[in-house]
């Protein structure tokens, strides 16, 4: 299952951020979110997920790629 | 002869609203804004706050890592530019931006270190103090000089009179001028309290706790917000058209150079004079002082000495009002709010009352506004004076046009 819905709602909630306007596939950078604001976004990620996305994880450009990192995480907790 | 300095703009977002025009008339009613806050504290507190929706201002995605200080900056400064109708009418690179901040983004450090959680990657630059200039710079598209000036509560009157002398010289055409100040947070609120200079009150009369001047005077309220002026040459307003409040004919800066904290008459006397004297004006040219007038037991005694002083026999011909007593004190943005005052004073020639002063204390005497709707027909000239911790002092001295 992809985390992507919940991304995009998460996104919207936060930074008011239509999932419509958004690509997935388009860099975040280019919607306005500067790195600092994407970790800002990230650590909102793992809180509302309960979830800890490392270092390395974290250097995501699209939403999509930041869902499958997530996946990635999530199916790993569940093992 | 000196390039003529007038405002053109002004722009609030002060404890009695966004509009400047009626935040005046809310004055002239003696309309107080002072309310208690944060009732879990173990002492009482009151302030005057800010109604601001930042949804007008900013989408949720520029709101990461901005400061409640310098929304309200960014907010004030846009609606003084919209008020003097200079947008797009000034090179950038001709645009300064000159701000007062005592103390920085207060509720970003309190949500670091009280929040529970992680603290925002975004809390530096939200509380550096220097961000509220500099977000009113990017809203504006100003590219000249860009200043901070910190020294407490003169900051935004300093940031006036640096505007001001920037525009004298030509180092910019146009100066958004005023400051910012948002510090009611508990922690903070907690540290005021103990510095002992907030006025006490009786349950359901904090509305009436600060009393500038009075006998009964028991010191200040916190007060949050942001106040922004615009400063052009008398030449180039009057090229364009411009409505021109007042003209900003004098400033006066010295500093006590005695004591941290404690106020002192030669050092605020400096500050007037020096303002009278580059206005080339005489005490009696000077028809209302809107005084720094924090309600302390100290404070008050001292600004009516200093005044005294310069004023000599003719203290009586002087009105004074302290407004402090209606929209609490700014701090970082009082400078630049009771600027904004004066210089509606001036133009309206109506004088706001000193609130909630029964008994004018004998060691205060001074002709203070205390009937409601004083007119002011005569008014051709008033100063605001700011004197802060730290010993600086600022006199700025507005003229009719």
């Amino acid at each position: 299952m992809s985390s992507l819905k919940e991304l995009q709602d998460l996104i919207h909630e936060k930074f008011g951020i239509d999932p419509a306007t958004l690509d997935p596939h388009a860099s975040m950078r280019e919607k306005g979110l500067d790195s600092l604001a994407l970790v800002e976004f990230i650590f909102a990620v793992e809180d509302r997920f309960g979830i800890t996305i490392s270092d390395e994880e974290s250097n995501v450009d699209t939403l999509a790629e930041l869902a499958a990192r997530v996946d990635k995480v999530r199916a790993a907790q569940v093992k | 002869m000196n390039t003529a300095v007038v405002v053109t703009g002004l722009g609030v977002i002060a404890p009695h609203g966004d509009d400047a025009p009626l935040m005046f008339e809310a004055l002239m009613r003696a309309e107080s804004a002072v309310k208690p806050i944060f009732p879990d504290l173990a002492k009482p507190a009151a302030a005057a706050l800010v109604s601001f929706d930042e949804t007008r201002w900013f989408t949720k995605l520029q709101l990461a890592g901005v400061d409640r200080v310098s929304q309200l900056a960014v907010a004030a400064a846009d609606l003084a530019m919209r008020d003097a109708g200079v947008a797009g009418d000034v090179d950038p690179e001709r645009l300064g931006v000159f701000a007062g901040c005592g103390m920085g983004g207060a509720a970003a450090l309190e949500a670091a270190y009280r929040g529970g959680a992680r603290v925002p990657p975004l809390t530096i630059p939200a509380f550096m103090p220097n961000a509220p200039a500099s977000h009113v710079a990017m809203r504006q598209r100003a590219q000249g000089p860009v200043l901070t000036y910190s020294m407490a509560c003169a900051s935004s009157a300093v940031a006036i009179a640096e505007a001001a002398k920037a525009v004298q010289r030509g180092e910019v055409d146009v100066a958004i001028a005023g400051g910012s100040e948002a510090l009611i947070v508990p922690g903070v609120v907690l540290a005021w309290q103990a510095m002992q200079t907030l006025a006490s009150f009786a349950p359901d009369a904090a509305a009436t706790a600060v009393r500038p001047f009075a006998t009964d005077r028991s010191g200040f309220a916190l007060g949050e917000g942001a106040a922004f002026v615009v400063l052009e040459s008398e030449a180039r307003a009057r090229q364009r058209g411009a409505r021109m409040y007042a003209q900003l004919s004098g400033w006066g800066l010295s500093t006590d150079a005695t004591h941290l904290t404690k106020p002192d008459a030669p050092g605020q006397a400096r500050a007037l004079k020096a303002a009278l004297q580059r206005a080339d004006l005489a005490p009696s040219d000077v028809g209302y002082c809107n005084a720094h007038g924090t309600a302390t037991r100290v404070g008050d005694v001292v600004e009516r000495d200093a005044l005294a002083s310069v004023w000599g026999a003719k203290i009586d011909d002087l009105r004074v009002s302290s407004t402090k007593a209606l929209h609490g004190h700014l701090l970082g943005g009082a400078g630049a709010l009771e600027a904004v005052i004066t210089v509606l004073a001036l133009h309206h020639r109506q004088l706001p009352p000193s609130a909630h002063c029964n008994m004018i204390d004998p060691a205060c005497s001074l002709n203070l506004v205390l009937e409601p709707n004083a007119a002011a027909p005569q008014l051709e000239a008033a100063i605001s004076n700011s004197f802060a911790f730290g010993g600086s002092n600022s006199v700025l001295l507005f003229k009719r046009v």
